[in-house]
């Protein structure tokens, strides 16, 4: 300090500064990174018009087990509506929306903006951005996965007399939900944003996504109703909701229902062991987690 | 119908990489039919063009996709970049603007997916009888379901800036679960329309496919869509100002 006032007049010192505070580090920054990105993945701190369409995904997810609360309200001996392992059948096209309208929002803003370069040229590595992203946009669909799958818990002891007993009775059911519940989201999202970090554009992304899902799902109804149970069972596993179907009821130790309007009847016909949907699951994460760290190792900041 | 406009319209949609990814997913419904025919499957080949190949895959997913992909690229993704500007500060009537790219997208989309029902549908069908009725009444209704939903998505484009994600929650959420727990609702998807449509035309016994909807009933609700969904797009175009959002 003294020496600076003592060069007073010398209009060529700019007073640069060094920064002297904390410095908070690598860790602090992906944590940082993964709570904005949650923030934005509700369009938190971004206009109304950013916030309708994950808030109204999410509304959308929670209305059969509300309904099932509903119930449990009016005519208490009605329990089996939904069922915890049923229930992403129900909202699986509400998940695949919502991850097909929030990746690209995660992904694609921050390459079309070009502030990666920001990012990169700060203690995250580029490993650390993709970690942050494929972890906020699991943890955002916890709210349309296991929120959800609660009420139903909630819904469903409600229903009975003894709200205790249900629980000491049903605690079991618990990690399964969970358990369920974490793979399928961190599955989605790792599909997502592996499709959806491909490009910046928002359409393309948020199309990518989705055709994937809804391709690939009827691609393998098709593929199996031609090819039959033997070797067309083998085509479910293109499709990410059939894996889906197939890792929650292994999870859950249920089989699929013989029934042909059952929405396991897919599976059913199959007929392939349901652990290989468990299988199939951790190998699409490992493929798509792949493609995430390669795209963000090249991409140019 | 201002030639310029259609061929502005017809070089973006064309030079653009979507396009060719569009392309390569006609593909799939072909590989698929010819899956059909190389296995030799208990189902009846017409029962599974109708309910299957054209009824699920090509009129379920690929038309309104396609649709919406040309829909919101026309004048969604111009608005976007802000190149609207340009074309909007034209002394034309906006509906000038607006029906020229409306026209290329219905027609570029009619012109993808006739192909794909056309040789999917004979490839799997390989000459029986049933068949050729059944592709002849997807072929029509795929060409009447290109015009409206082209006309709705672009709609929708002018409308909001979202338009492709507010497009695939009508279509996937609207369209292929609402419709199917609420019957009701039927008459307001643009999906089963096109299956009415295309059951009216072909003719065939109910054992090999039957629409939801009444005909006449699809065609009146088709009408009346593309011309309100047309009419609400002038109309928002011709208030939209310059600068708004560009």
């Amino acid at each position: 300090m003294s020496e600076r006032q003592s060069a007073s007049g010398n209009i060529y010192d700019l007073g640069y500064r060094r920064y002297e505070g904390v410095r908070l580090g690598r860790r602090h920054a992906v944590v940082t990174l993964y709570l904005h990105s949650l923030r934005a993945a509700f369009g938190l701190g971004r206009p109304a018009t950013a916030k309708i369409v994950p808030f109204g995904l999410a509304i959308l997810a929670l209305i059969p087990a509300t309904i099932q609360l509903g119930i449990a309200a009016v005519a208490s001996d009605i329990v089996e509506l939904y069922s915890h392992s049923g229930y992403y059948s129900y909202v699986q096209w509400i998940i695949a929306l919502f991850v097909a309208a929030v990746a690209p929002e995660l992904v694609g803003r921050d390459q079309r903006s070009r502030t990666l370069t920001l990012y990169f040229s700060r203690s995250l590595l580029r490993v650390d951005y993709a970690i942050a992203k494929v972890a906020a946009l699991t943890t955002a669909l916890f709210v349309l996965t296991l929120l959800p799958q609660f009420v139903l818990f909630l819904g469903r002891a409600f229903a009975q007399d003894d709200l205790v007993g249900y629980a000491r009775d049903n605690w079991r059911d618990l990690p399964p939900i969970i358990a369920s519940g974490v793979l399928l989201c961190f599955f989605m999202a790792s599909i997502a944003i592996a499709i959806a970090s491909q490009t910046k554009r928002r359409a393309f992304a948020t199309g990518g996504v989705l055709a994937y899902f809804a391709i690939s799902l009827a691609m393998a109804g098709i593929l199996l109703a031609t090819l039959g149970g033997d070797t067309g069972g083998w085509a479910l596993l293109l499709s990410g909701f059939h894996i889906a179907q197939g890792f929650t009821l292994w999870i859950f130790n249920i089989e699929p229902s013989s029934s042909e309007t059952s929405s396991t009847y897919d599976l059913y016909q199959a007929g392939l062991s349901l652990w290989v949907y468990c299988v199939a699951a951790l190998v699409y994460l490992a493929v798509c987690l792949g493609i995430i760290y390669r795209r963000y190792q090249g991409i140019s900041a | 119908m201002n030639m310029p406009i259609a061929w502005l319209t017809l070089r973006q949609l064309l030079g653009a990489k979507r396009t060719l990814l569009l392309v390569a997913a006609a593909l799939l419904p072909i590989t698929l039919a010819i899956v059909f025919r190389l296995t030799d499957p208990d189902v009846e080949p017409a029962r599974f063009i109708a309910q299957t190949l054209l009824g699920r895959l090509v009129v379920g997913t690929m038309l309104p996709l396609a649709a919406l992909v040309v829909g919101t690229a026309a004048l969604g993704s111009e608005i976007e970049d802000g190149t609207a500007v340009y074309l909007l500060s034209k002394p034309l009537p906006r509906r000038v603007i607006l029906l020229p790219k409306l026209a290329v997208c219905a027609g570029l989309t009619l012109a993808m997916m006739l192909v794909v029902t056309v040789v999917a549908g004979a490839i799997a069908a390989g000459g029986e009888e049933d068949g050729a009725a059944v592709i002849l009444g997807f072929a029509v209704a795929v060409a009447a379901g290109s015009v409206v939903y082209s006309a709705l998505f672009v709609l929708l484009s002018v409308y909001t800036t979202r338009a492709f994600i507010s497009g695939l929650i009508y279509v996937f959420l609207w369209e292929q679960v609402v419709t199917r727990i609420f019957t009701g609702t039927r008459i307001l998807s643009v999906r089963q329309y096109t299956i009415a449509v295309a059951d009216g035309v072909a003719h065939v016994s109910s054992s090999v496919f039957d629409g939801n909807l009444d005909t006449w009933k699809a065609v009146v609700m088709m009408v009346v869509v593309t011309i309100a969904a047309t009419y609400f797009a002038i109309r928002r175009l011709e208030r939209f100002e310059i600068g708004e959002t560009a």
